[in-house]
């Protein structure tokens, strides 16, 4: 029995899919606080779309998909940014243009150049088949997210909370919207890998969503949220090979049910603890 | 705690000449001008949409004016926030109340300037926030998550952040809106001390009705700035109707109608919030705190029977 459950480590590929699902989602999980916090899920969503043409460039350059990534995700955020502000247009509206447009070029290139690289593994990820220096791009971008964050989630919190209180303290606030969009585009590439463009914005999302309900405190929701990523994709990567079924297809499901966990039973915010309190703040005013 | 300590010029604030163009096209402010001298409290007094907030972001350098310049001591407003000189009190909808941080993280983020690269507390820092924090009687809240306060508690606590921040300028963005009359009153004596400790507090307010009461000059302002100096000379109905136009309500009791201590006419201004009451000489009235409270508790009974 207990050897049946060992079977996955007995294979490298496994052992690999393993360690840089559970780095990536714990990376993910750290950033997801913020863009949960910024309101920036969509904003997540876009930037994992369109980051899809410049990893098929990159790869028909032979240039690390990385860099390819990180340069398409800037571009469109720069579009979004300078659209947004000359125009009067809707925030969801000026990213729903640009994702859409970077995603599309990405998926016409991949179709016009076929190569080594096929859309079902971008849009559906293929940690099982990463190679080494995929893997080894991933610890870089995970390495350094973790180290930005280290260093300056403080900055970040206040950036995210009150830009006005950062801007009067003479922090450059332009800045700190870059440093985030950057780590955002960064892990948005190396998600890609585990779960695919399509399902990237979960990971980016629904750890932080989730820690969000069980706590009050940043630092609280920082260390829940990217345990929930590590955890949950480490299961994920693991059960797929089991259920034989698409790994970032499990890592999300098993998002979503620890996240449905924490909506139903979360000590303060969670439905149950809710219907309590209004229970006894009846109780209360009856008495 | 002095705020002119640390610079041989003298604190002032100076608006020259700023305009404020927006990207679509629509100039906000124009050609504003005032001068605030250190030890006041001014208020920046128009209807939404006169250019009174964005004049508020110029001056907190969060726009740049297309013509024209704010300085502070002379410096340009970013060098002066880099010296911390400027300090700010949001506007209660322009915060996330959800937020996961607590009273405490709120007050020491007053304090990030003066912190390292890593924003580590010192014992300075921690010791002036709890200070800033037992000056509003919030002490005792430091643990709570921001959104569980009332009203007039989130306003103290950022008041707090302010005074922790030690700035020589301080500006309050609509400070009495959705708070009680209690806290009002708190927030009241204690800018007066910082004004006696010679800081420059500029409020952002369209409750006309409190600032005889608090302020010492008054900047009024409909696209440019149409009058500013001492309350009691630029408060006059001619400014205000400038100012407000048709938003403001105009009632006039004659000697036979109104039954004050005196017997005179007055005039009654008002925009929805609180009325400003002038003499037949054109003198404010009504500007005690006292009676202020009573119109409060009035409304309050009033809303109460319908």
């Amino acid at each position: 029995m207990i050897d049946a459950l060992l079977v996955p480590f007995q294979y490298d590929y496994m052992v690999k899919a393993l360690w840089v699902s559970a780095l990536i989602g714990g990376v993910c999980g750290l950033l997801s606080c913020f863009v949960t916090l910024k309101g920036w899920s969509l904003m997540g969503d876009a930037l994992s779309h369109a980051i899809v043409p410049g990893v098929t460039i990159a790869y028909l350059m032979g240039a690390p998909f990385a860099a390819g990534a990180f340069i398409s995700g800037l571009f469109a955020a720069v579009g979004m940014g300078f659209i947004k502000a000359r125009t009067s247009l809707k925030e969801d509206a000026v990213i729903g243009v640009v994702f859409t447009t970077f995603f599309a070029l990405g998926v016409l290139l991949i179709s016009l150049f076929p190569s080594g690289i096929t859309l079902k593994t971008i849009v559906f990820g293929n940690i099982l088949g990463i190679a080494d220096e995929d893997a080894n791009q991933v610890l870089v971008i995970a390495a350094v997210t973790v180290l930005v964050l280290l260093l300056k989630w403080k900055d970040l919190v206040l950036f995210c909370f009150d830009p006005n209180q950062a801007r009067t303290l003479g922090l450059n606030v332009n800045a700190y919207h870059f440093i985030l969009l950057s780590l955002l585009s960064a892990t948005a590439v190396a998600s890609m890998q585990t779960v695919g463009a399509c399902l990237v914005v979960a990971t980016l999302v629904t750890p932080g969503a989730t820690a969000y309900l069980l706590t009050d405190k940043f630092s609280t929701m920082l260390l829940l949220s990217s345990g929930i990523g590590i955890t949950s994709s480490f299961l994920g990567a693991y059960f797929s090979y089991f259920l034989d079924g698409s790994t970032g297809g499990c890592i999300v499901v098993i998002q979503t049910l620890l996240f449905l966990a924490a909506l139903v039973w979360g000590p303060k915010h969670g439905l149950l603890a809710s219907r309590t309190k209004r229970k006894q703040a009846l109780a209360r005013s009856l008495a | 705690m002095n705020p002119t300590d640390s610079s041989t010029r003298p604190l002032d604030v100076c608006v020259e000449n700023v305009s404020v163009v927006y990207n679509n096209g629509n100039e906000a402010v124009s050609n504003a001008s005032f001068h605030l001298k250190s030890g006041i409290i001014c208020a920046l007094v128009g209807i939404n949409g006169s250019g009174k907030s964005t004049l508020f972001k110029a001056i907190m350098g969060f726009v740049t004016p297309a013509r024209g310049q704010v300085l502070i001591s002379g410096l340009p407003v970013q060098a002066a926030q880099k010296r911390n000189w400027i300090a700010y009190v949001p506007q209660s909808e322009d915060v996330d109340w959800n937020f996961p941080v607590s009273v405490w993280d709120v007050v020491l983020m007053g304090r990030y300037g003066y912190m390292n690269f890593l924003r580590i507390p010192r014992a300075d820092d921690k010791r002036l926030a709890e200070e800033s924090l037992r000056r509003v009687q919030m002490w005792d809240f430091r643990d709570r998550q921001i959104g569980e306060l009332s009203g007039g508690q989130k306003k103290r606590v950022f008041l707090a952040r302010a005074l922790a921040q030690q700035s020589r300028v301080i500006l309050l963005d609509e400070p009495f809106t959705g708070v009680d009359v209690k806290t009002e009153a708190a927030i009241i004596t204690l800018l007066g001390e910082l004004r006696d400790a010679g800081h420059i507090i500029l409020v952002s307010t369209h409750d006309l009705g409190s600032v005889p009461e608090f302020c010492d000059e008054a900047v009024i302002i409909n696209r440019t700035v149409l009058a500013s100096g001492p309350v009691t000379e630029v408060f006059n109905e001619a400014n205000l109707t400038k100012a407000f136009g048709g938003a403001l309500r105009h009632f006039r009791f004659h000697e036979s109608t109104v039954q004050n201590h005196d017997g005179r006419s007055v005039t009654v201004l008002s925009d929805e919030e609180r009325p400003l009451v002038f003499g037949k000489d054109g003198h404010l009235e009504f500007s005690k705190r006292e009676g202020r409270e009573n119109i409060v508790r009035e409304r309050a009974n009033h809303e109460d029977d319908e």
